[in-house]
């Protein structure tokens, strides 16, 4: 588990990094199940297990898509919103038009990719900044998930479930897919030149720039990217709830970049790791099952969740200041 | 400079007086009276319902009255509601049948409508009594008894199980006034019939959420019998987890009776849910706005129908 990172650092210290790096997400992860295997009785089981991969892949998926914006540093926060746009158009596909299964994800998946082109264009085009753009985009994408949906919930029942029915080696089709993306985002982050790229335009885009860097074609691509895998768990969420919501994601945005910066992926550009996102996830899809079945009620569910996400945090941040020392 | 300063100060009086009192209706004496109905958010299908009700029941009787219709952002812009109940004082509506987005945050602001002349009927989320109580405020309420409705569902659940057996409760935002209504309607009727409540926690209204939390509750719970939700949203959501569990054996209940919920109250999925008469409600508070306007009667509460619906009332 690397960090992509251009700071140019020792053998022995990158070494060292590489091997402290996500041992405080593995900690607090480990502390996090051991609590609830505790304090629940079904806790450590293996439907419990199923029920997390079942619930995790829309999660995961955008995740790698938000680890490539932020470490281009970009910031996407419309992914909610077009999350809930894209399951709209394939709710409204197979319910309003008797299109078959494949067009309307299609249809979905070029949504969510359509939104990050938007995204993407304005961002790279014009230099505007992509909190504000992406905002912007959020408020749009949501009005969208309304029209397409007449603001009401599309029930598209059996035919939509065969997705997350399909069992691959054990595995839930949408989380074997959710799994395929991880690794694919992990080897184009680490090994491809798009992927130092990438690292290069978020760390310093000036510099990457004069390095010869096509740094806008790499933004505009990034959040192109995100958007299509936001197209994509889309398919998976909609296949997940056998329905359509056009509330669906509000509030989802945070989550993603909660997860991905708890697992140590930085703000301010240049530096992350998609596998470390997986921890970041994790983490989360485990607090948020682990209080459900311990039956927490909503105020205190929220206090615990807010202390892990800085708790988190600090922990990174101690273990960088040590392996920085 | 000066000039401005003058003509803004000449013009004092008459924007005070504007605000303080009802409009003058000198040549609008004729027409017919202006009734502004706001909603809370037309994001929600209930709402847009409720909406879509309204027009046309105005379009039946364009020639009695006109039709403001307005709605907020999401269901927590409640600043926002009072923005827009200020805008429809400015226009000197005749009445404002409306939808409150907080009982309590709502108040002072109608009490200004009502200074100002205007009628103001309460209908869907009620306004808190005490509050107005304090405020020295009458101000009629339409609408149905939440309570009530759940309390119905739940006591058809408890027909198709035994005294013992274990339920669980996936309620609304925890602050809103339906929600809290719901709940208890759920759990005087669990009581009643000696169910055990093994678990109550919130699903914010949402799909995804209270398909978390039913995934969690039944995890931990595998002899549960039934999960009751405060709405439909979050019935599909209940259901979804269920099937992914591979538990048929759990009953579900929901609450609105919206368009998505039918299939599976068709298939058994889903026991019942209970429907309010969205399209209706708005219709009743103009109605009784009108009235209130044309008689000059002393404002009362009025109670609207709530109905249990389940595969039977589809066929």
């Amino acid at each position: 588990m690397t960090d992509t990172s251009l700071q140019n650092d020792g053998l022995l210290r990158r070494i060292l990094r590489a091997a402290a790096g996500p041992l405080g997400m593995v900690l607090a992860l480990g502390a996090l199940v051991l609590f609830f295997a505790f304090t629940t009785e079904h806790f450590l089981t293996l439907v419990n297990l199923r029920t997390i991969a079942n619930q995790i892949p829309t999660l995961l998926i955008v995740g790698v898509g938000m680890t490539f914006v932020l470490v281009a540093g970009g910031i996407d926060l419309s992914v909610g919103s077009v999350l809930a746009l894209s399951s709209a158009v394939l709710g409204a596909c197979m319910t309003q038009t008797s299109m078959p299964l494949a067009a309307a994800m299609l249809a979905a998946l070029a949504t969510g990719l359509a939104c990050g082109a938007v995204n993407g264009f304005l961002v790279a085009r014009w230099r505007t900044p992509s909190f504000i753009v992406t905002l912007g985009v959020l408020e749009a994408a949501r009005g969208g998930a309304y029209l397409v949906t007449n603001s009401q919930t599309q029930y598209i029942g059996a035919r939509i479930e065969r997705i997350a029915e399909t069992s691959l080696l054990g595995f839930s089709l949408p989380f074997a897919v959710a799994l395929a993306v991880v690794i694919a985002g992990h080897v184009t982050l680490t090994r491809t030149r798009f992927g130092r790229h990438l690292a290069a335009t978020g760390y310093n885009e000036e510099v990457g720039r004069l390095c010869g860097i096509a740094t806008r074609r790499i933004q505009f691509a990034v959040f192109a990217l995100c958007g299509a895998l936001t197209g994509l768990a889309a398919i998976v969420h909609t296949a997940r709830l056998s329905a359509a919501d056009p509330n669906a994601g509000t509030g989802f945005e945070l989550e993603a970049i909660a997860a991905v910066v708890i697992g140590g992926t930085s703000l301010t550009g240049g530096r992350g790791s998609v596998l470390r996102t997986v921890l970041g996830v994790l983490i989360i899809a485990v607090l948020g099952s682990g209080l459900a079945q311990a039956g927490v009620q909503e105020p205190a569910k929220r206090l615990i969740t807010g202390m892990v996400i800085v708790a988190a945090v600090l922990l990174d941040r101690f273990r960088k200041q040590k392996s920085d020392a | 400079m000066w000039m401005r300063i003058l003509v803004t100060a000449a013009m004092l009086p008459w924007l005070f007086a504007g605000c303080g009192q009802p409009a003058p209706s000198d040549g609008a004496s004729t027409q017919r009276p202006r009734v502004a109905l706001v909603m809370k958010s037309l994001a929600n299908e209930f709402f847009k319902t409720m909406e879509e009700g309204a027009k046309a029941y105005h379009a039946e009787h364009a020639d009695t009255f006109d039709l403001i219709t307005n709605g907020i952002k999401n269901e927590e812009d409640i600043s926002g509601q009072v923005a827009l109940v200020e805008q429809m004082i400015a226009r000197g509506v005749d009445a404002i049948v409306i939808a409150p987005a907080d009982s309590k945050a709502l108040i002072s602001v109608l009490k200004r409508a009502q200074n100002a002349g205007i009628t103001v009927v309460n209908i869907d989320n009620r306004l808190d009594e005490a509050v107005l109580a304090g405020d020295g405020l009458d101000i009629p309420f339409v609408g149905p008894d939440n309570r009530a409705g759940a309390r119905m569902a739940g006591e058809y659940l408890a027909g198709k199980l035994q005294a013992g057996d274990k339920v669980a409760i996936i309620g609304g935002i925890p602050s809103a006034f339906n929600a809290i209504q719901r709940r208890l309607g759920f759990e005087d009727a669990m009581k009643a019939a000696k169910l055990d409540i093994v678990a109550s926690q919130s699903g914010n209204w949402e799909m995804a959420k209270a398909n978390q939390v039913a995934s969690g509750i039944i995890n931990e719970h595998p002899d549960l019998k039934a999960i009751l939700c405060a709405n439909d949203s979050m019935v599909l959501g209940a259901v979804a987890a269920l099937r992914a569990a591979g538990r048929d054996d759990v009953l579900t209940v929901g609450f609105d009776n919206i368009s998505a919920v039918r299939d599976l109250l068709r298939d058994g999925h889903v026991l019942c849910t209970v429907d309010q008469h969205g399209d209706q409600l708005a219709v009743f508070g103009i109605q009784y706005a009108l009235e209130i306007l044309k008689k000059g009667t002393s404002p009362e509460d009025q109670e609207t129908p709530v109905d249990l619906i389940t595969a039977k009332d589809l066929q």
